[in-house]
C-alpha cells in the first residue's frame, strides 16, 4: 500500500508551520519503501497533483475553529470537508472540490484520506516558531500519525 | 457620517470584508474593501543575508511564489550591481512564462469561466469548476489539468520543486538547461500554444456569442476610467519579466515611462485609518480620494491594464487576439473591468508563444548561467509583472549584504483604490433609496472583486476553505443596517 504523509503549511508564518514541523519529526523516525513524507505549501488543484497515485494519504495541517482550544488535535476524514465549493483564496479551489474534480476526471485518487488538524492561534504574523500550546501539540500529533501508520 | 477607525489588531479571519455606507437618501455614498494584511514581514527580513530573500519572499503567498521569487532575484542583482549573462535571463523568462501560463489557466478555468459558462446569477453551488465540467465536458477538464501540470513541470525542472521553486541567484540562475530538458519543454510549449487558441475560442463561443454576457462586460456596473500601468519591452510590447514601466492616462496617452529604480519618483502611497492596506497613486496627478477619471491619481494594473499601456503583443497569435478585443470593446484604452478575463487569455496565448520561442532559442542550453558579483551591495529594486499586476521589491543592505530595509508594493496593492471604486459602482447599481436587492448582490459584487483577482495571501490552503465574503451596510450615521455574508460561520 503506497502511503503519503503530507504536511501542509507555511514555514515562516508562525503556527501555520505546524504541518511541516510534524512531518519533520516523522522523517526522523520513518524510512520505509512504500511511505513518502512530504512538506508542501500547495493548495487546491496542486494538491490533486500531489496525492495522485497513492492508496492512502494522511494530511497534517493547521485549523482554526470557532472557540477552539489551542493545541487540540482533530482526526478528520474527507467526508468532514463538507459540500463547500469555494476557496478562502480567490485564485484556487478547496480540497473537497479538488478531490471531487479528480474523481470526475478519472484520476487515481487515494482510497483513504485522513486529516490530522491541529488547532492554532497565530497565522498572520511572520515567525519561524509556533506559539507555546501549538509547539506542545507537535510531538503528540506525530505520535498519532505514527500510530495511524501502524508503528 | 460616522468615522470608522479599525483597530489594527482586529482579526479579519482571512476573508474579504466590504463596508458600504449609505447617505441621507439611502443610496450608496461609499464602499470600502478591507483585506487582512500579514504582519511583520519587513521585520522578519531584517538582518538576513539579502541573497536569502529570493527564497523567503515566495512564502508570502502560496499562489504567486514565482512572481515574488523573480522580482526578488532581480532586486538582488541590482543590490550587487551585477548583470546576469543573456542565457540566465532567458532561462528566468522561460521559467516565468511557464508560471504565467500555470496561473492564468488556473484562474480562468477554476474561477472566471464558471461565472460566464454557468451565468452570474446561477446557484453558487454550481458556479465552480465542477459545474463547468458538467456543462462543457470532462475532456476539457482533462486538458486544463494537463496543460496546467505541464507548466508546473517546467517550473519544477528549472526550480527544483513545483510550488515555491527557486532558481534565481545573484547574477544568474542555479542550473543550465540540458538538451533533453529543452526538447521536453518545447513539446509542452507547443501543446500550450494550442491550448491558448482553444481557450480563446471557448471564450468566443461561450461569452462573446452570448448577448447577455457581452452586455454585462460592456455595461455600467463594471465600467470605470483610470490610469493604467504595466511593464513593456523596448518596443512597448507587453513583457512579464523585464523592461521599463509605462503609465497611460484614461485616454490612452503616455503619461510617463520610467526605469524601475525610479519608482518612488512616480508612485506614492496614501494611507487611510480604516484599512491596513495602503493606496498607491501617481504623484504627478495626486491623491483625490476614491474617485476615477483623468484628475485622480488612481491607476490600475493586471491583464487589461497591461494591454492598455502596450502598443501590442510581441507574438503573432496574441497580437491578432489583442486587435480583435479592442475592436470589440470600441478602442483603446478599454475601461471595462470584466474585460480583464479576456485580456488574461490573450496573455496566456502570448506567454505560451513566448515560452515556445525561448525553448527554440539557440542560446538556451548555454552552460554559462552566472556572472559572480564582485561589487559591494547597497540598494536595489526588482520589478516583474505578476499575474495580478506590477510587483515591486525594493531592498537596502549594509556593506556585507545584510538586509536593513525592505519595501514591497504587491501587485494587488496597486489595484486597491480601483477595487474600492469598482465595488462602489456595483453596489450603487444594486442598492437604491435604502432598498437592498439581496438576491444576486453577493454574486455581482463578487464578480467585480474576482475580475481583479485580489490576493488574500493568508489561509490559502486552509481546510475546508470557502470564499468567505461579508458585506456590511451602514446608514448615514454609521449605524449597521444589514449584514450579508456567505461562507462565514
Amino acid at each position: 500500500m503506497k502511503t503519503l504523509v503530507l504536511g501542509l503549511g507555511n514555514p515562516i508564518l508562525s503556527d501555520d508551520s505546524v504541518g511541516f514541523r510534524v512531518v519533520q519529526q516523522l522523517k526522523a523516525r520513518f524510512d520505509k519503501p512504500d511511505l513518502t513524507l512530504v512538506e508542501s505549501s500547495a493548495s487546491g488543484l496542486s494538491l490533486l497533483d500531489l496525492v495522485n497515485g497513492y492508496d492512502k494519504v494522511i494530511i497534517i495541517d493547521a485549523i482554526k475553529t470557532q472557540g477552539g482550544e489551542a493545541g487540540k488535535i482533530y482526526r478528520l476524514g474527507a467526508e468532514n470537508l463538507g459540500a463547500i465549493r469555494h476557496s478562502a483564496s480567490p485564485h484556487d479551489i478547496n480540497l473537497a472540490t479538488a478531490l471531487e474534480l479528480g474523481k470526475k476526471l478519472g484520476a487515481a485518487l487515494p482510497q483513504q484520506i485522513i486529516i490530522f488538524a491541529i488547532e492554532v492561534v497565530e497565522v498572520t504574523t511572520f515567525s519561524e516558531k509556533c506559539t507555546p500550546e501549538v509547539e506542545k501539540a507537535i510531538p503528540l500529533a506525530a505520535s498519532m500519525v505514527a500510530e495511524e501508520l501502524g508503528a | 457620517m460616522k468615522r470608522i477607525v479599525i483597530d489594527p489588531f482586529t482579526r479579519l479571519e482571512g476573508h474579504g470584508r466590504i463596508d458600504i455606507f449609505l447617505d441621507d437618501a439611502g443610496d450608496v455614498a461609499n464602499a470600502y474593501l478591507r483585506v487582512p494584511e500579514l504582519r511583520g514581514f519587513e521585520k522578519f527580513c531584517e538582518g538576513r543575508p539579502v541573497e536569502e530573500l529570493p527564497r523567503i519572499t515566495p512564502r508570502i503567498c502560496g499562489v504567486c511564489p514565482s512572481a515574488h521569487h523573480m522580482a526578488s532575484t532581480k532586486a538582488v542583482d541590482a543590490i550587487f550591481h551585477v548583470d546576469p549573462p543573456p542565457v540566465a535571463k532567458k532561462i528566468r523568462e522561460l521559467y516565468y512564462c511557464a508560471h504565467m501560463c500555470h496561473s492564468h489557466i488556473a484562474h480562468f478555468y477554476a474561477l472566471a469561466a464558471p461565472d460566464f459558462v454557468l451565468g452570474p446569477t446561477s446557484d453558487p453551488a454550481q458556479r465552480n469548476i465542477l459545474g463547468l465540467i458538467a456543462k462543457v465536458g470532462v475532456d476539457i477538464g482533462l486538458e486544463v489539468i494537463k496543460n496546467r501540470a505541464n507548466a508546473q513541470h517546467i517550473q519544477e525542472v528549472i526550480g527544483g520543486k513545483a510550488t515555491h521553486s527557486v532558481c534565481g541567484l545573484p547574477g544568474g540562475v542555479s542550473k543550465a538547461v540540458t538538451e533533453e530538458e529543452r526538447s521536453d519543454f518545447e513539446d509542452k510549449a507547443k501543446t500550450m500554444v494550442e491550448f491558448g487558441k482553444f481557450s480563446l475560442k471557448l471564450f468566443n463561443d461561450v461569452v462573446l456569442s452570448n448577448k447577455e454576457y457581452v452586455d454585462l462586460i460592456l455595461g455600467d456596473i463594471y465600467y470605470m476610467t483610470s490610469y493604467y500601468m504595466g511593464m513593456v519591452d523596448a518596443n512597448n510590447k507587453v513583457n512579464f519579466y523585464d523592461g521599463d514601466i509605462r503609465v497611460v492616462d484614461p485616454e490612452g496617452k503616455e503619461l510617463v515611462k520610467f526605469k524601475v529604480a525610479d519608482y518612488l519618483d512616480i508612485i506614492a502611497e496614501h494611507t487611510e485609518p480604516w484599512t491596513y492596506l495602503k493606496f498607491p497613486f501617481l504623484k504627478k496627478i495626486g491623491w483625490k480620494g476614491l474617485v476615477d477619471g483623468m484628475d485622480s491619481g488612481v491607476y490600475r494594473v493586471a491583464p487589461l491594464a497591461r494591454l492598455n499601456v502596450a502598443d501590442g503583443m510581441a507574438t503573432p497569435l496574441a497580437q491578432a487576439e489583442y486587435e480583435k478585443m479592442y475592436s470589440t470593446l470600441g478602442g483603446k484604452p478599454a475601461h471595462h473591468t470584466l474585460a480583464n478575463h479576456w485580456a488574461r487569455l490573450i496573455e496566456l496565448q502570448y506567454a505560451a508563444e513566448r515560452l515556445l520561442e525561448l525553448c527554440q532559442d539557440e542560446e538556451i542550453t548555454d552552460p554559462n548561467v552566472r556572472t559572480l558579483p564582485t561589487a559591494t551591495p547597497t540598494e536595489g529594486v526588482g520589478v516583474v509583472e505578476a499575474p495580478r499586476g506590477t510587483l515591486f521589491h525594493h531592498y537596502q543592505t549594509d556593506a556585507n549584504g545584510m538586509v536593513e530595509k525592505v519595501n514591497l508594493i504587491v501587485a494587488t496593492g496597486n489595484n486597491n483604490a480601483a477595487m474600492c471604486i469598482s465595488i462602489k459602482k456595483a453596489a450603487q447599481g444594486l442598492i437604491k433609496a435604502g432598498k437592498v436587492v439581496t438576491e444576486g448582490i453577493l454574486n455581482m459584487i463578487e464578480m467585480a472583486y474576482r475580475a481583479y483577482d485580489p490576493c488574500i495571501a493568508c489561509a490559502t490552503h486552509s481546510l475546508p476553505g470557502q470564499m468567505p465574503l461579508e458585506i456590511v451596510i451602514y446608514d448615514k450615521e454609521g449605524k449597521e443596517l444589514d449584514r450579508l455574508s456567505q461562507y462565514i460561520t
